[in-house]
């Protein structure tokens, strides 16, 4: 398992339209892929859990993947977190 | 007369059809067929998600792509693995689809209802509308196709979902009335984006009236009427036109340049709080940013942004405004805007206290990294300094001495800069008008700030409802003060703005043409109005006007002679 930790940086943080592309991004890897944020963990590839985690602005995520494409993962999803996730 | 929430602006008169909510009630059954079950669940979801596509589609070609995404947001929240896949489990354990759609769309429901954020909250309803969307397809109930109402049209219902909205033909409907919803819902901002008069929040409304009933809503003061007799209905018709035309002359307005009745050529800009704004501003034909506050930076933030943080934000803004004026104004905090990892102590008079040049000069780290990231954002446009809150000619002595040390430094470490970035003084404070002549030899400009201004000239709290009456920028001592700083930047021949409220005021527009204002910073979406406002004085017109006012001895004088004045 590799994880990062992670600033979120778009001014809305975690609304519909980053939410929605994230989760795209994460689906097509076999890895289980988490997002760690104020004591729950949250199921990457789901738009519906990633929205409830009601991320904003600033919160720090730690971002955890587990499996066999899991470097690839931590490295393409981290980035586009920090990228500010197309907002 | 109902009173509901003003959502969208503009007259609405028509003929009601209501909008009845279906019976949605279901037997909750114990399934013996499992996979028959989701077949039938699977169906409706996608018959749902092609209607929802194919709507979203449409929408982006009528209306935009932003508001396209709501309804694609639904598509993409019923298949997610959270949602349908948590729904066939269910089904899986015997329950029918309706029980399992219902079960799983309300637990989320719930948990996004209350969270402590708008726009979270928002996906609450959004669920909700998916809910019964998909409830009706499992159903079999067929929806009042909205697209086939007659014309003149008003829509009453208890709540106008994105999906209902997103079949509005907008020649046919003329108005929109609903139960629920805020200035900021979905519906509200649908409305706006098809220039349909809607208010909303109306409670019982859809009980109340019956289809074909004459109803009159006045979209811009939140105002409804329900088979309203004669007299309202001569005056709102009439209120109608005017609207109608004052929108299409607005129009006409629209990629001008701000003249004078004269042909003299004025500037007006926009203020801005955030880097998006910026695009509010071009989108609403600003012609520069007269105030780009800078505290949202520092606010919606846990720790003092760095220089780089800081130096992305305002090269947005320049980037976007494509070399038009952006005037950036440095860190205006205390008073009433308290930045809790700043630390600052509590005051027994902040307005008087340790606030925005004061602070930032007392904590000359941390201003230093804000005037370097803004003198680098200005090697990509035209970026303008403005220091707030000056009361001496020191103060404005110093943050140039500041700039100079910092240009001197990003020379150095071959940093693109621009050589000439001005710096400039907000006048706002009693002291400052009064040695507006002294400010203007430091000054490569004017802002005149008409909130602050009136506010220390009258020594009136603007927050205090039993002095509220004192808190008028007409007031005689304003005037003067306004009159004067323009005067001083005029002798010194360096360009006065006004970023108040002011700036946009009917009444004082043409005062200020008078005294000889050169930039007007108003919020975007006035700009059109002040542009049309503007077109309408000559100079020999609101110099007579201004003459006969300024002679006045009291506010309520003088209001009342600018209103009778006033060219609508």
């Amino acid at each position: 398992m590799v994880s990062k930790n992670i600033t979120v940086k778009n001014e809305q943080g975690m609304h519909m339209r980053p939410a929605s592309l994230l989760s795209q991004k994460a689906t097509p890897f076999d890895s289980n892929i988490k997002i760690l944020f104020n004591g729950n963990s949250y199921d990457c590839k789901s738009v519906m859990f990633l929205m409830s985690a009601c991320i904003k602005c600033g919160s720090e995520i730690e971002l955890q993947c587990d499996g066999p494409d899991e470097e690839k993962a931590l490295a393409e999803l981290s980035e586009f977190i920090e990228s500010g996730m197309g907002d | 007369m109902y009173k509901g929430i003003a959502a969208s602006r503009g007259i609405g008169i028509g003929s009601i059809c209501r909008i009845i909510e279906h019976d949605l009630t279901f037997e909750a059954k114990q399934i013996s067929d499992p996979a028959a079950e989701k077949d039938r669940f699977h169906k409706a979801i996608a018959d749902f998600v092609e209607e929802t596509n194919a709507m979203a589609k449409d929408i982006e070609k009528r209306i935009g792509p932003k508001e396209a995404e709501i309804l694609m947001g639904h598509a993409v929240m019923i298949s997610d693995p959270a949602m349908s896949g948590e729904m066939d489990k269910m089904i899986d354990s015997g329950q029918c689809a309706e029980s399992a759609l219902t079960a799983v769309c309300d637990m989320f429901i719930g948990m996004f209802s209350k969270m402590d954020d708008d726009m979270m909250r928002q996906r609450a309803s959004d669920i909700a509308d998916v809910k019964v969307s998909v409830l009706k397809k499992l159903l079999g109930i067929e929806d009042i196709d909205i697209s086939k109402v007659a014309p003149g049209t008003v829509l009453v219902c208890k709540d106008l979902t994105p999906s209902m909205t997103s079949q509005i033909v907008k020649e046919n409907v003329t108005g929109i009335i609903t139960e629920i919803g805020g200035k900021t819902s979905h519906s509200a901002i649908l409305a706006r984006a098809l220039e349909i008069p809607a208010v909303l929040s109306v409670p019982g409304i859809v009980d109340q009236v019956k289809d074909k009933d004459t109803a009159i809503l006045d979209g811009t003061e939140g105002d409804v009427y329900i088979n309203p007799d004669g007299d309202v209905l001569s005056k709102y018709m009439l209120k109608r036109e005017e609207f109608i035309r004052k929108q299409s002359e607005l129009k006409n307005f629209i990629g001008k340049e701000t003249l004078t009745a004269d042909g003299d050529k004025l500037e007006l800009f926009c203020n801005i709080g955030t880097p998006k704004d910026a695009k509010k501003a071009m989108e609403c034909d600003g012609e520069g940013i007269g105030l780009f506050r800078s505290e949202f930076l520092f606010m919606d933030n846990t720790h003092l942004p760095t220089e780089d943080e800081q130096f992305e934000a305002y090269k947005e803004a320049v980037e976007t405004m494509d070399g038009r004026a952006v005037i950036i104004r440095t860190l205006d905090i205390g008073g009433d805007k308290d930045i809790p990892y700043l630390g600052m102590k509590k005051e027994e008079n902040p307005f008087l206290g340790y606030r925005a040049v004061r602070y930032c000069l007392g904590n000359e780290e941390t201003y230093r990294t804000q005037l370097r990231a803004i003198i680098r954002a200005s090697a990509f446009g035209k970026v303008k300094i403005m220091v707030p809150l000056v009361t001496t000619v020191d103060e404005i002595r110093s943050v140039k001495k500041i700039v100079e040390e910092i240009k001197s430094d990003l020379k150095s470490e071959g940093i693109k800069y621009d050589e000439n970035i001005e710096v400039g003084c907000m006048v706002e404070t009693a002291s400052a008008s009064l040695i507006a002549d002294l400010l203007a030899k430091e000054a490569a400009f004017f802002s005149i700030g008409t909130n602050d201004l009136t506010q220390y000239t009258m020594s009136v709290d603007r927050g205090n409802p039993d002095v509220a009456y004192l808190y008028s920028s007409f007031q005689p001592s304003v005037l003067r003060s306004i009159k004067y700083i323009i005067e001083c930047g005029k002798k010194a021949g360096i360009p006065v703005g006004m970023c108040g409220e002011a700036a946009a005021d009917p009444l004082m527009i043409p005062l200020l043409m008078s005294f000889g204002l050169d930039e007007y910073s108003v919020n975007p979406v006035l700009v059109l109005t002040a542009r049309c406002i503007i077109s309408k004085w000559s100079k020999a017109e609101a110099d007579a006007l201004a003459a006969k006012v300024m002679a006045m001895d009291t506010e309520k004088e003088i209001v009342a002679a600018l209103k009778e004045a006033a060219k609508e």
